[in-house]
């Protein structure tokens, strides 16, 4: 040993299991944030490659007023007008649309491998993608299509093969004449791109004169670029955008900041599991180590140098498990990326960020030299003394005023919850302020736990000791000895648990009241929509022009009422200003009255349904809310095609989409924003004994030529969006599952300890005739007591983190209401027990081989 | 006088009101320089509390203590560790090894909390093990040596900086008789060859009987005293302490 400073490694060197136990927490921790940040990274990459390849060569977009979830369109003399504005190089407009290979007979999949962006140019007009042909040439008249070749070669199409595609027109037959492919290398998640030409491209998708894109280049070079944006600006519509390519990848960025940052959060709290671990493990070996210390204290060793050792072991193990953590970090990342792909989100490969270990690695040396903080100033003011004493009184005393405190935590962590739902708009400040109240509510449980664990032992315990009256006597003793010990880990299983049981009571919260909501307004019998649909997510596939009237000729459908849907990142307020994203639903007034049975405010049905038709809109309450539009007041509308001012017919008391939407007439929707294709069809059938025979033919007319859209029972349907919603919570499951793992290996820890300090109760247990049996049981009994006492505190805390998270929400999307997610909630008080279980098994092992006479003369 | 240790009227007082403990109740005692002297008495009477004030572990209620002439009734704690690290040594009865360095580690250990990284340090760690008779064992755990092993480590790790004085708190009372031997006999050399102050306490009149000067406790004063050297002359004092009290 070389100096006083290496003591520290000698230590970590001394319990090797101990440490790499303790170390377990980091390495999960640093695991996840490394996970997280190359998924992150890897989704930027995907974008920005997108944007890269597909308009590599592309100076300015001209689009309709949509987002990346899918645009309205421009109106035909746009192409015209941007060629004739001056500093306009090369101008060419598509049609874009979303095709599904049919491959089956009758089926097509949501899987993303089987999905196409076909994108419809001028044969002969200047590619300004950045991409070249491969094989064969570019497409020029009729059913011809150019594949991007990796896709092609994933679906094992050649060139020369013709291919069905279900199109909104219905299934088409192909040729493929041509293959190319993105100088990037462009990986969208599975996802193809394909070229076809204007014409039959238009007929396709049933966009016979409008343009959904113009993409230009300008002259001049690249400093010109912001005047010709100018330029543009001032002459189109003023619903058109005109972007760079940058602005528009940046746009999709900012709309993926949100989930990008709850990511954030859940990493970073499987990481604050990992610090919990620290803490709970230097405390325990400050105290195993009491006699130690206080030898040091006699040797002369001042308080700061043995804090700082400690602090040093502390080091020792983050940086070990940091890199440690590193390696699985890349294993989770390819495991995150898989997921998100099985949730149909185009996910492209794997991408490394140099800064990210760097990062991950900080962090985790920072958690585990803040976890070892307080044990570590502990272990510096050891007295002397202790070296006669050992730990003889030395049990820490319950402090009221740590209670207080506590308590004051959880007051204003549920305030920071209630606060990041009420807002409006998630700002990183409130994104802070709630996650920072959820860390404060976790702290304030564990200042306060060790007050609630002899009650809550002795609740717990007893059916154990009824069934089990040693080992069950025994077990909670042992908890109780030390309540803050026993907190403290209860606590890091209890941070896992929490988070899942908030994070579904939003979601089933919301699914309820959304099925409330359905149960209570649709009169429809039945639903046709694309396979995969959920606008707000994308370009959506349409329905095809003829199919509603093909289906209305059907005897048993009474009505068949068209749906159009627009996802707007801005929605029209008041002064055409918008704020919010939301959603534009166009039907027929008069049809659609009779399929839907929503509240509307301020008018009786008739009198709203008229307005509508006459060109005034509604509004749906969480817009009105937060826009303060009332019924009768005046709105802009303003989208490619056109402006319209108009007014409010009536405010619809709705959930969907948080209430931020938007009704209006098909006409008016068309009128503005150009939209001309069906989303969705409602149908209702003439009699209720007519609905079984109304959903055979329309699933026949469907199989047969639109395997592309699904059929759906209004069950069906709300099963969709509840399975919708689950998807987009699995990856946030998933994280927080790793902290659940990681908490495990502190329950192991405190069971170890516990072991060890009663060897010599379990010698003389043994010596007087318990079983090795007897001794394992009262291992896993106490291993389940903790294990209760966290799910238990999950549930509370997370149903109350929930609680006020929804109420935050349910000020600004009035309606929702908060139900408990009483399965969550049993699921939980299982994995409690299971966890415990699971927990103790090495431990519990360990005990029952004690040597019986080396444990009764334990010192 | 280098390793004079002096107490005049020394008190510690645990609790307070009713409940108040005097484990020490008034002791004065003048230690020269070079003496061995053991304190004896029975359990209650003070001796280990006066060992742990004058080994700087705690400081007295009230009265004064001073080392070769310095008081430090009254030092903070940055004063007494200062104190414990470079001018005394302390043995206890259960070895306080550190389980996970070996005895040359061990040994070396009060030098590296001082900063010491120099050879010298090394090399007088080495001859202190062989002093005590376990150079070749310098490389083993404590876990592999016996009990009279470590208490042996212990004391050439207590002597490594050099101290005015060493003190001892039960250093036999958990070892068998002949490691008891072994290490008494090693504590008397040490006064007798090398003139380290050393102050014991125990119980055992064996290990008091090697001291020069045995200091008897009871009830928290100093009771009475005897040349030491004898093992029976100390029996028959003992037992005449029983008898008379402590004004005898």
């Amino acid at each position: 040993m070389r100096s006083f400073g290496s003591l520290a490694i000698r230590q970590v060197r001394a319990r090797r299991l101990r440490s790499l136990l303790t170390a377990a927490g980091i390495v999960l921790g640093v695991g996840m944030i490394l996970g997280v940040l190359l998924l992150t990274v890897t989704i930027h990459r995907t974008f920005t490659d997108l944007y890269d390849s597909v308009y590599g060569r592309t100076d300015l977009i001209v689009s309709g007023s949509g987002s990346a979830g899918g645009s309205s369109s421009l109106h035909h003399s746009t192409l015209a007008t941007v060629r004739r504005t001056p500093g306009v190089g090369q101008a060419s407009g598509q049609v874009q649309g979303v095709f599904t290979l049919v491959t089956g007979r009758r089926t097509t999949s949501t899987d993303q491998r089987s999905k196409l962006n076909v994108s419809g140019e001028r044969p002969g007009a200047t590619r300004l993608s950045d991409s070249r042909t491969v094989a064969g040439r570019k497409p020029r008249s009729g059913l011809e299509i150019a594949l991007q070749k990796s896709w092609a070669d994933a679906n094992e199409i050649a060139l020369g093969d013709r291919m069905r595609l279900a199109t909104p027109a219905g299934v088409r037959s192909l040729r493929v004449v041509g293959l190319f492919q993105f100088t990037a290398g462009l990986d969208f998640g599975g996802q193809g791109f394909a070229l076809m030409p204007i014409a039959p491209a238009r007929r396709l998708l049933d966009k016979p004169s409008a343009f959904d894109e113009v993409d230009l280049t300008v002259d001049g070079g690249a400093d010109q670029i912001s005047s010709v944006q100018r330029r543009l600006r001032h002459r189109l519509p003023s619903g058109v955008t005109v972007e760079t390519p940058q602005n528009k990848a940046s746009d999709v960025e900012s709309e993926l900041q949100a989930f990008n940052t709850i990511l954030y959060f859940f990493a970073a709290m499987a990481l604050f599991v990992g610090g919990f671990l620290i803490f709970n493990s230097f405390n325990m070996t400050v105290f195993q180590r009491t006699r130690e210390l206080g030898m040091l204290r006699t040797l002369g060793a001042g308080s700061s140098k043995i804090a700082g050792s400690v602090l040093g072991e502390a080091a020792i193990l983050g940086v070990i498990g940091a890199v440690l953590g590193l390696g699985l970090g890349v294993a989770l990342a390819f495991g995150l990326i898989a997921l998100m792909r099985a949730l149909n989100f185009p996910v492209g490969q794997i991408s490394f960020a140099s800064y990210a270990p760097a990062a991950a690695l900080v962090t985790g040396l920072l958690t585990a030299v803040g976890g070892a903080l307080y044990p570590a100033r502990r272990a510096g003011r050891t007295s002397p003394m202790r070296a006669i004493l050992g730990t003889e009184g030395l049990r820490a005393r319950l402090r009221a005023r740590r209670a207080a405190i506590g308590a004051v935590l959880i007051g204003l962590g549920l305030a920071g919850a209630f606060w990041l739902g009420a807002a409006n708009d998630t700002t990183t400040i409130v994104a802070a302020a709630g996650m920072l109240g959820t860390i404060a509510i976790f702290f304030g449980i564990a200042l306060v736990a060790p007050f609630a664990i002899r009650p809550l032992v002795r609740a717990l315990s007893w059916p154990l000791r009824r069934l089990f009256p040693v080992e069950g006597r025994l077990a909670a003793d042992a908890a109780r000895s030390d309540p803050a010990r026993t907190a403290a880990t209860a606590t890091a299983l209890m941070i896992g648990l929490a988070l899942v049981v908030a994070v579904n009571s939003l979601g089933s919260s919301f699914l309820k009241t959304i099925s409330d909501e359905f149960d209570r307004d649709f009169a429809r019998d039945l639903t046709v929509q694309p396979n995969g649909f959920s606008p707000g997510q994308g370009p959506q596939q349409t329905i095809a022009h003829g199919l509603r009237d093909r289906l209305a000729r059907i005897p048993q459908a009474a009505i068949v009422a068209r749906e159009r849907f627009l996802y707007l990142s801005k929605l029209p307020g008041a002064h055409g200003k918008g704020g919010s994203e939301g959603l534009l639903v166009a039907f027929n007034p008069r049809q659609y009255e009779q399929v839907d049975e929503t509240t509307i405010d301020g008018a009786t049905r008739d009198q709203a349904f008229a307005r509508l038709a006459r060109g005034q809109v509604t509004v749906g309450k969480g817009w009105a809310d937060e826009t303060h539009l009332g019924v009768g007041d005046p709105i802009t509308l303003r989208g490619p095609s056109g402006t319209v001012h108009t007014k409010v017919g009536g405010i619809v008391e709705t959930v969907v989409f948080g209430g931020q939407t938007v009704g209006m007439s098909l006409r008016t929707l068309k009128r503005v924003w150009g939209v001309s294709a069906d989303s969705e069809l409602a149908l209702k059938a003439t009699s209720k004994a007519a609905r079984p025979a109304l959903r055979r033919k329309v699933q026949g007319v469907v199989n047969r030529r639109y395997p592309n859209l699904a059929v759906l029972s209004n069950d069906q349907l709300k099963s969709n969006v509840e399975r919708q919603v689950n998807q987009q919570f699995a990856v946030f499951y998933a994280i927080v599952g790793v902290a659940i793992f990681a908490s495990l290996f502190g329950i192991v820890n405190t069971l170890t300890m516990s072991v060890i300090e009663r060897t010599r109760e379990i010698g003389v247990l043994r010596a007087l005739g318990a079983s090795r049996w007897q001794v394992r049981r009262s291992i896993a009994d106490e291993s389940l007591v903790i294990g209760l006492i966290g799910a238990l505190l999950g549930i509370a805390v997370g149903g109350g983190l929930g609680y006020a998270l929804l109420q935050g929400l349910s000020s600004g999307i009035p309606g929702v209401e908060y139900r408990p997610p009483v399965p969550t909630m049993v699921a939980v008080a299982i994995a409690g027990v299971l966890l415990g279980l699971l927990a103790s098994i090495l431990p519990a092992r360990r005990a029952a081989r004690l040597d019986v006479i080396k444990a009764v003369s334990y010192e | 006088m280098k390793g004079a240790l002096e107490t005049r009227e020394l008190r510690k007082v645990y609790g307070a009101g009713e409940t108040a403990v005097r484990a020490l109740d008034g002791v004065t005692l003048d230690i020269g320089g070079g003496q061995m002297v053991a304190i004896m008495g029975p359990s209650g009477s003070g001796k280990s509390t006066l060992l742990h004030l004058l080994g700087a572990l705690d400081t007295p209620t009230s009265g004064e203590i001073l080392l070769a002439g310095e008081p430090y009734g009254e030092l903070d704690d940055g004063g007494l560790t200062r104190l414990r690290r470079d001018r005394i040594g302390f043995v206890f009865q259960f070895f306080n090894l550190l389980p996970a360095l070996s005895a040359e580690e061990n040994v070396l250990l009060p030098g590296l909390i001082a900063g010491q990284r120099d050879d010298s340090t090394r090399e007088r760690a080495r001859t202190l093990l062989e002093r005590v008779g376990l150079d070749d064992r310098r490389e083993h755990r404590p876990a592999e040596l016996s009990g009279g092993e470590q208490q042996r480590v212990s004391i050439a790790r207590a002597l490594l900086t050099r101290p005015q004085i060493v003190l001892a708190d039960e250093p036999t009372g958990n070892l068998d008789s002949r490691s008891s031997r072994e290490v008494l006999e090693l504590l008397r050399e040490l006064n007798a060859v090398d003139g380290q102050t050393l102050v014991i306490v125990t119980h055992d009149p064996a290990a008091a009987a090697i001291a020069g000067r045995v200091v008897f406790l009871r009830d928290g004063r100093v009771a009475g005293e005897v040349p030491g050297g004898s093992t029976e002359r100390l029996i028959e004092a003992l037992a005449s302490l029983e008898r008379t009290g402590p004004d005898a």
